[in-house]
């Protein structure tokens, strides 16, 4: 930790040029021409950080403003989000909810009212937290990034994009700028479960599952966790190894498959190995829940 | 920077620091006092104001941000009509203690049924950002329901 | 029976304070002031060579280091005797003893540029320790001294092996009633240092009159102590200083003493000549100087076949901090706690408070009582097991009640208990939850599991006495009389925000008959009150509120001799006193002659008019005993055996506080007192890395408390009052603040034995506990 003289989380210890673009050209411009620019949106994430100075940049650029990306299309084959579209208009959005409901479900258990409030799906990603709630519902539904900058766009897989806690692979002059998010109109259930320290803290563990069954066996999985590894994290090979399983087999076979593809650490919010027990926990009752929906409510995905 | 915005219904100028926050704006420039600081990190919600219709802590908005918008305070709530039915039931319920979160859940309620939550659970969620340290939420849950009951 | 007391009328300061217009010491400003910035050390255990402040004051700003502060030991909490007064502190230090501790301070025009100034001061650190965070390693032979000699009043004293204070204390054959015994259960327990994470960081603004008296307006729960304490440091005359009492945002006893930001501004003010406001931010607040005690206690106790309990005894080390706040008084207190919870026939206790390189502890709600109490009804709650009893009747049959001694805040404090509403509450709070259905933890399967558990304790009411022992405890009030018979309540009595004044608005209504809303409590300041020594002790009601009700009997006493010259009466006595709804005041009249009447108002301006002088009272009271308050908590949890994750299911509360003056603000007494113990027993615990920095990492994202989702509604709350009436209180009243939550912490700790068969004794009991201990391994 820095010197504690140094931080001051009533004012913001440190200076900078602030920047309101009004498109995302102009931002990037910005982004380009100034050596150290910090992209900031909700400012949940980057404003606690410059009051900690864990972060000095020269110059932010508030995109939080940009039409351009504020915005939820469902197209045929896919849901896209603008990356300043905020938390809680996620969790209102009424495509989200209807082909996106895991997504929904981790929007609604995302910090506060106030938090949801302003904090942007982008703003979620490119912290990079390993807690990031957006983040396993996303991997789940095998998302992929737009980055945009100057010389044009490139597209990641969500998976691809993390390099580590609060490390992307975001290089100087690009702003993630949307969410892409395929749907394949296969039915499936899906469940979010977040254990905390309270109702209202980043997770200790968290999963998101999409279950897709065919009978009673498992035709299509994916399990992802967060806060259990140095990024958000898919379990591909428990996924794998259970495909094609009944699903009283992958339920009891998942937890401990799961459990040799994560890596928790201790921290200030809980301990490695309780992280490994419980995450074994939740991805059974995630699945369980995943299941129960499938047949109750079961939406296309 | 200028940075007009709306306050509590009148159009207001003001020349901000790119690196102060609404919350310092509206405390240290406009001398709006029921905008508490309590954790400057977006936790415990004293510093909650409406922005755009929307609760936000206003610890965690840059100043900048909200040149165009619309920002109620509590001390400005408090005298609205609904506002005023919010502090009545909380009062009529013994919700208030120290009072240093008080108007921070105000601004919360207020907003939270101007959205047309009705329902005591989803307030509670609405409520999640809100801290109190005094009265373990019991009597403000009552005067929720109080309230969403005379609605 | 009464008019006002026991009847619901919304608080005097409720709308100011939801509106937010209440202005607390944040909120205060002066013209031309400067804005405060502490340096604070980085460092748990150093010593400072130079300073250079040339470039902070080259920016324009006024410095204060450790040599512009006068050279006096002192301890920031004023409420033991000067002899027992143990001083180790100073304002600014060049011997920072823990990660926070302030060195300098800086002032300047803006906040900003006085943050750049305190950024731009250079401290040269010429030696760095290696601290010491843990009271065993700090008592081991060889361990640094924290401290080499520090004051007991005026005398200077030799710290040795780090033990800054210790107290033994013995009664009774303990052999004897071991060997009669037919168990005996041994235990050590562990608490944690815990925040007090109230809202509002602690602060100060101060300003130098015209005339040069020094204004003070700080978060502080006593301005007459915070008067003699500035006094004391800075010689400035107490007729000089006038403390102003503002709302706080919350004590808990965070600011029992005299928090040091008080006088770093006061001398920022005085070296500047101009006012400085200076507050803490969360991350100040965090490490400034208050967090609760650190408990190691073991506790060993036995009781007959038959039941009835024989000895007791305590070990207790408290790892104090770096300073001592109350810590000689927390010794005293925590055995005041363990001898009156039940009627041991023999005892042995022995305390110490141990120096560590931490943020030095002060009171945090219930003064060690949560603690001790949470280990004794463990242990009670484990003796009654093994005797096969009900642990509910093994309490009754042990507990201290009616006609027993008690000296809950020490040996020098105690009197005889009058009021006792146990048995009652008992009763009743037993049967709302069900206790006979409890079940055995063995018997309880599945992963959701759910117990009941019991909890009881007390709490005084004060720190009052026959004798003046160790302990300073009076209060005062100031009860006036307007010429239109509208009433100023003048007092320096703090109210936390559980409605204390409010209480005392309605014993005073009802004294003189006149409704609580022509009464008006005064802001007032240390200029304008006579002393009242704190709010702590749960003393507000009980020993503030006869104070008031006192002063407001003498106000009566002085409208009726008025009142009956007016009449035509023969003399006072033959007039009575009601309250007339229609014209909402006080109308005095002749007992028999119904038509001799004369209101309130009209005694108060006719006195007016006829040069008959005004009607005031200026009261000092002292109470000759401070009774319990006892409290009873059942508590229903649910443990989710795979992630140990606990839920509070129902709770049900009993407390006896004599006559309750407001209902509603008393049931949020209990209702807090819960959230605080639940946030205790499950989740507050400040733990410090190897270099002294709080592993929290200054934030309240790391440090967290339960919100509305994590604790029990209206609907699974049940409070139930006692039908008792303290002989010695205001129209029977007693306190409540702290028994209140006194016993949380054993009823909710008890549930969780009762829902899976597992004890700690170690809190918080976390998620990560519970599956160690269901699960093993580490």
């Amino acid at each position: 930790m820095l010197s504690i003289n140094l931080i001051n989380t009533y004012r913001i210890p440190q200076t900078f040029e602030y920047y309101r673009p009004r498109s995302l050209r102009e931002a990037l411009e910005l982004l380009n021409a100034i050596e150290n620019a910090k992209v900031i949106a909700g400012g949940t994430d980057l404003v606690v950080d410059l009051k900690y100075r864990r972060v000095t940049p020269r110059a932010l650029v508030d995109v939080s403003g940009l039409s351009e990306l504020k915005f939820v299309k469902a197209g045929d084959s896919y849901v896209e989000i603008g990356s300043a579209t905020t938390i809680q208009e996620l969790a209102e959005n009424g495509a989200v909810r209807r082909y996106l409901p895991l997504l929904a479900e981790a929007a609604e258990l995302f910090g506060s009212w106030q938090i949801r409030n302003l904090a942007t799906i982008g703003g979620n990603l490119c912290n990079a937290s390993p807690a990031a709630d957006t983040a396993p519902p996303l991997l789940a539904h095998d998302a992929e990034l737009e980055l945009a900058s100057l010389s044009g766009s490139r597209v990641v897989p969500l998976a691809k994009f993390f390099a580590g806690p609060k490390k992307t692979v975001l290089e100087r002059g690009e702003i993630l700028r949307s969410v892409r998010v395929p749907v394949h109109r296969r039915r499936a259930g899906w469940s979010f479960i977040k254990v905390a320290r309270t109702s209202f803290d980043l997770a200790k563990v968290s999963v998101a599952v999409l279950l897709s069954l065919d009978g009673n066996t498992v035709a299509d999985v994916r399990i992802a966790l967060g806060s259990v590894a140095p990024t958000p994290v898919r379990a591909r090979t428990a996924e794998k190894h259970i495909t094609g399983a009944s699903f009283e087999e992958a339920v009891a076979l998942a937890p401990e498959l799961v459990a040799r593809e994560i890596a928790p650490i201790d921290d200030v919010r809980s301990t490695a190995r309780y992280r490994l027990e419980v995450a074994k926990t939740v991805v059974r009752d995630a699945m369980r829940r995943a299941y129960e929906r499938f047949f109750r409510v079961g939406v296309e995905v | 920077m200028r940075v007009r915005f709306k306050l509590n219904g009148t159009l207001v100028e003001v020349e901000v620091e790119p690196h102060e926050t609404l919350l310092n704006v509206l405390r240290d420039g406009l001398k709006i006092k029921s905008v508490k600081y309590g954790c400057g990190v977006g936790e415990c919600g004293a510093c909650t104001v409406i922005l755009d219709g929307r609760p936000v802590t206003s610890c965690l908005v840059m100043a900048a941000k909200v040149d165009g918008s619309e920002v109620l305070t509590p001390d400005y709530i408090a005298r609205t009509e609904l506002g005023k039915r919010v502090v009545d039931a909380m009062l009529d319920e013994g919700a208030i203690q120290c009072g240093y979160c008080s108007p921070g859940f105000l601004t919360t309620i207020y907003a939270a049924i101007l959205k047309g939550i009705r329902d005591p659970e989803a307030m509670k969620r609405a409520l999640l950002g809100n801290l109190c340290r005094c009265t373990g939420y019991v009597n403000i849950m009552k005067a929720v329901k109080r309230l969403l009951e005379s609605l | 029976m009464y008019d006002f007391i026991g009847k619901r009328f919304p608080r005097h300061d409720g709308f100011i304070k939801a509106a937010g217009l209440a202005e607390f010491t944040f909120d205060v400003e002066v013209p031309g002031m400067l804005y405060g910035r502490i340096f604070k050390s980085p460092y748990a255990f150093a010593k400072v060579g130079r300073i250079d402040t040339s470039l902070a004051e080259s920016m324009g700003a006024v410095v204060l280091t450790p040599d512009d502060v006068p050279d006096v030991l002192f301890n920031p909490r004023l409420v033991s005797i000067e002899e027992d007064t143990f001083k180790d502190w100073r304002v600014l230090t060049k011997t920072p003893r823990y990660v926070g501790e302030p060195i300098a301070a800086v002032a300047a025009p803006t906040e900003d540029s006085a943050q750049r100034a305190l950024e731009a001061l250079r401290v040269e650190f010429e030696e760095v320790y290696e601290p010491i965070l843990d009271p065993f390693e700090a008592t081991s032979p060889g361990a640094r001294q924290i401290h080499a000699r520090i004051m007991r009043g005026r005398r200077w004293v030799e710290v040795r092996s780090n033990v800054g204070a210790e107290l033994r204390y013995s009664e009774g054959d303990l052999e004897a009633e071991e060997r009669r015994s037919s168990v005996i259960v041994d235990r050590r327990f562990h608490v944690p240092r815990r925040y007090h994470a109230q809202l509002e960081p602690k602060g100060a603004v101060c300003k130098i009159e015209p005339d040069g008296t020094l204004t003070a307006w700080t978060t502080t729960q006593t301005i007459h102590n915070t008067k003699i304490m500035i006094s004391q440091v800075y010689g400035i005359p107490m007729n000089r200083i006038d403390v102003r009492k503002v709302p706080i945002g919350g004590g808990f006893g965070s600011g029992i003493h005299t928090n040091l930001v008080t006088l770093i501004a006061v001398g920022l003010c005085l070296k500047a000549g101009r006012p400085v406001k200076l507050v803490l931010t969360r991350e100040d607040d965090m490490v400034h100087d208050h967090v609760s005690f650190e408990f190691y206690m073991r506790i060993r106790a036995g009781a007959t076949r038959e039941g009835e309990i024989t000895f007791g005894e305590m070990e207790n080390t408290v790892d104090m901090g770096a300073h001592q706040v109350q810590a000689y008084p927390l010794l005293g207190a925590s055995l005041g706690w363990f001898v009156s919870l039940y009627k041991w026939r023999a005892l042995r206790y022995y305390g110490r408070a141990v120096y560590t390189n931490k943020v030095p502890s002060c009171a945090i709600r219930g003064y060690g009582a949560p603690e001790v109490t949470w280990a004794v009804e463990t242990v009670v709650d484990e003796m009654a097991e093994e005797l096969k009893m009900d642990p509910v009747e093994f309490r009754l049959k042990n507990y201290r009640g009616r006609g027993e001694i008690f000296w809950g805040q020490g040996p020098t404090v105690r009197s005889v208990i009058r009021s006792d509403g146990v048995p009652e509450l008992m009763a009743k709070c037993s049967e709302l939850i069900e206790w006979k259905k409890r079940g055995d933890p063995k018997s309880k399967t599945g992963r959701f599991r759910r117990g009941i558990g019991v909890g009881r304790g007390f709490h005084t009411s004060g720190a009052g006495g026959p004798l003046s022992g160790a302990v300073i405890d009076y209060s005062g009030a100031i009860v006036k009389l307007n010429e239109d018979g509208t009433v100023d309540y003048i007092t320096a009595l703090q109210d936390h925000g559980g409605g204390t004044l409010d209480a005392h608005a309605k014993i005073i209504a009802e004294e003189l008959k006149v409704p609580p809303s022509r009464i008006r409590i005064v802001w007032s300041g240390t200029a304008t009150t006579v002393y009242d020594v704190c709010t702590h002790a749960s003393r507000g009601v009980f020993v503030g509120g006869e104070a008031a009700r006192r002063a407001a009997a003498e106000v009566r006493r002085k409208i009726l001799e008025y009142a009956a010259r007016m009449l035509d009466a023969v003399n006072p006595e033959a007039l009575r006193v009601t309250y007339d709804k229609e014209l909402d005041d006080a109308v005095i009249f002749v007992e028999g002659a119904p038509e001799k009447r004369i209101s309130l108002g009209e005694v108060a301006r006719i006195a007016w008019q006829r040069n008959w002088g005004s009607i005031s009272a200026s009261v000092s009271y002292r109470a000759t005993v401070a009774p319990p308050s006892f409290t009873v908590y059942f508590v229903e949890v649910e443990v989710d055996t795979e992630t140990g994750v606990v839920r509070p299911i129902r709770v049900v509360a009993g407390a006896d506080v004599g006559t309750v003056i407001s209902p509603e603000l008393a049931a949020g007494q209990l209702h807090g007192g819960f959230a605080i113990g639940w946030s205790w027993a499950t989740g507050d615990e400040v733990v410090y890395l190897r270099d002294g920095t709080p592993a929290h990492r200054l934030s309240m994202t790391d440090y967290k408390i339960p919100t509305v989702l994590d604790l029990p509604d209206d609907e699974n709350f049940t409070v139930v009052f006692a039908s008792t009436h303290e002989p010695f209180g205001p129209f029977g009243a007693k306190g409540l603040g702290e028994s209140a939550s006194n016993p949380v912490v054993a009823a909710v700790a008890n549930a969780i034995y009762n829902a899976i068969g597992v004890r700690f004794y170690e809190i918080p009991i976390t998620p990560e506990r519970i599956l160690r201990a269901l699960k093993g391994g580490g």
